[in-house]
């Protein structure tokens, strides 16, 4: 493998690896905080490029212009589900939460199937195709955008877990509900902020990859099996975790497409996961067995 | 004095014919159940002489293959808690086990049958192995099922041997017992019936066994269970063998049936809420006329959907099955058969109660 190819495909990888990132913060941190496992993920990052489709479409709004609009929306959608339907099952067994949230997923999909059809919609911005030369790497400007903007909006809602009051709050419920709650944390508020908000970020993800992706009603199924993986691989409940894991997989895929063809990306991501449930269960960041 | 009347009734023969059976069909719930669910297969054994229309003739018998992989899916996952999404991976298995079988090598569906199971189990040991060690965390194995459902498919679109992107369809020949190839749907539905009675008895013999009850400690607590001596890793891989091969089995008599499988069919989370998850949710998860009563539900009205609705809006199945899901969870989280076993609490206190006055 030439050089400038290897280094052409790396950042073909961390390109796609941080819209993986972004997608899988915001599964993590939901796990971390409710303990419960989103299977309708994807549908959010689906609901998110169908917002800025609509707002491109009605209004002409170029899709970053509605980064903030969709993320508003689905915070806002995803906020309802958490309250009316998942807050009811928090204390199931896993099995009914697991089905619950399949069934929001099997529900969200066959809305906008019907609504919208499953026939692929396309926003198309003049500058799809147009590439930065840096240094010999042909960098696809929609996709270096989309890179940036998920490392930035990774990074500030680290920063806003890490540094404020909020945020502190939500480290607390999801290294201990019960202590939490004694110290006068508002739980309930915090499930809904964090649904919210894993939901949120995930949407802003779905935003960045419309230049590029078609829209279909099935597209966040593919992007929920990655973010499982990455999750895994990050140590489930870890947002540094998945940060980073985001990335590995990017990057693991990108390969694994240029020597085997990109039929085979989901493979390599399998055969990630499956080494890392057999020799590190815990994921990279974990301290001890998962 | 009270002691001495309670002996004497209970000696006492019971009356009639009928309430001689009533007694029997309520000693207790598990064995109502039975008689319940035996009851349906007679009914739906009796149905051709009704029926006569090849169309319905054809629901009732996925109707009833439906709820033999309920079955399937509720002793993994009804019975030993195990967060089994992604079922349908060994369906397909052996779907294209037995179609490969048959159409490259003239292997006799009915031992492709056998070869289905044989291989869905092994598929399930290879995941089982992987995941359901002890310690690990019962999401991992949700997880797993999901990604292996979304990386098989992706193998098979690609492996040529298997059909690759297009399929395999059935090589039609001449009808016959051996091929389990027939003119009537007739012999499908009694091939299915006794798939659905075989599966009905194994589940009603681990409800009632050690194992059984090792499952049901695992589903409830599994650290508890460990604790107590039970091992878990060891009982949870026997439950995923025992639902993968029923599995298995159940997708070769699918795709002897359909004639047709390929890739984007079978591994398919929307098939797999409609034929796996379905029934037994609305049936009753973890019960044992669960998978029955919920693929009575669920087939023909599937089938209701794909009719009238599908025609004029795609997408409409998916909302009727993720509404059904939430739903079920949320206001019905026993089941139909919750609601029977409800009523039979009431009912066993009236039949006891007649025979003591």
């Amino acid at each position: 493998m030439q050089p400038e190819i290897f280094f052409q495909t790396l950042v073909n990888g961390l390109f796609i690896g941080g819209i993986y990132s972004l997608v899988s913060v915001g599964l993590t941190l939901i796990y971390g905080v409710m303990l419960i496992l989103n299977f309708a993920h994807g549908e959010f990052l689906m609901l998110g490029m169908y917002v800025a489709f609509g707002f491109f479409t009605l209004f002409g709004l170029d899709p970053y212009v509605s980064v903030p609009l969709a993320a508003l929306i689905i915070f806002l959608v995803g906020a309802a589900i958490q309250r009316g339907l998942i807050q009811r099952v928090l204390k199931a067994h896993s099995l009914n939460q697991i089905i619950l949230l399949l069934g929001i997923s099997t529900l969200i999909m066959g809305l906008v199937q019907f609504f919208l059809t499953a026939e692929p919609r396309h926003i198309r911005v003049p500058y799809e195709t147009e590439v930065l030369v840096l240094m010999g790497l042909r960098l696809n400007i929609p996709r270096l955008v989309s890179f940036l903007a998920s490392m930035l909006i990774s990074v500030s809602l680290f920063l806003f877990l890490q540094y404020t009051k909020t945020g502190k709050a939500i480290r607390a419920v999801s290294q201990n509900r019960d202590a939490a709650l004694l110290m006068g944390v508002n739980v309930k508020f915090i499930y809904l902020l964090t649904f919210g908000l894993g939901t949120a970020v995930t949407a802003m993800a779905g935003v960045f990859l419309t230049p590029n992706y078609k829209l279909i009603p099935t597209i966040g199924q593919s992007f929920s099996v990655i973010a499982f993986v990455v999750v895994v691989l990050g140590t489930m409940g870890n947002f540094i975790g998945a940060f980073f894991g985001g990335l590995i997989i990017g990057v693991v895929e990108v390969f694994a497409g240029y020597f085997f063809g990109g039929d085979m990306k989901i493979v390599a991501s399998m055969l990630v996961f499956i080494l890392v449930l057999l020799f590190k269960p815990a994921g990279l960041f974990g301290r001890k067995s998962a | 004095m009270n002691n001495e009347m309670t002996k004497k009734s209970d000696a006492q023969m019971p009356k009639s014919a009928l309430h001689r059976w009533l007694r029997f069909a309520f000693v207790d719930w598990e064995q109502t159940q039975l008689v319940i669910s035996m009851f349906i297969l007679a009914l739906l054994a009796l149905t051709p002489l009704v029926v006569r229309s090849p169309y319905y003739m054809g629901i009732i018998i996925l109707t009833v293959l439906y709820a033999y992989i309920g079955i399937s899916w509720n002793i993994v996952a009804g019975f030993a808690g195990q967060l089994l999404i992604a079922h349908i991976i060994f369906v397909a298995f052996g779907a294209y086990t037995t179609i490969v079988l048959y159409n490259n090598f003239g292997v006799s569906p009915w031992f492709g049958l056998i070869a289905s199971g044989i291989m869905a189990a092994l598929l399930g040991a290879v995941v089982a192995f992987i995941t359901l060690r002890y310690g690990l965390k019962a999401d991992y194995f949700a997880l797993f099922t999901i990604a292996t459902m979304v990386a098989l498919k992706a193998l098979f679109l690609k492996w040529e041997f298997v059909g690759g992107a297009v399929g395999m369809g059935l090589r039609i020949h001449e009808p016959g017992f051996a091929k389990m190839i027939f003119q009537n749907k007739e012999p499908y539905l009694y091939i299915s019936l006794g798939l659905v009675f075989l599966g009905l008895l194994a589940q009603y013999l681990i409800y009632r066994s050690k194992m059984g009850k090792y499952f049901f400690a695992i589903r409830e607590d599994e650290a508890a269970a460990a604790a107590l001596g039970v091992n878990t890793s060891l009982y949870k891989t026997y439950a995923l063998l025992i639902g993968s091969a029923m599995a298995g089995i159940g997708g070769g008599f699918y795709v002897m049936y359909v004639t047709f499988v390929e890739p984007p069919q079978v591994f398919d989370l929307a098939l797999n809420v409609e034929l796996v998850m379905a029934g037994p949710i609305i049936g009753g998860l973890g019960s044992l006329l669960g998978p029955l009563l919920g693929a009575l539900v669920n087939k023909p009205l599937a089938e209701l959907i794909r009719g009238f609705l599908s025609v004029t809006r795609s997408g409409s199945s998916l909302i009727v099955y993720g509404s059904f899901l939430i739903l079920a969870i949320l206001f019905l989280p026993r089941g139909l058969s919750g609601l029977l076993h409800d009523a039979y609490l009431k009912l066993r206190v009236l039949i006891y109660k007649e025979e003591k006055e």
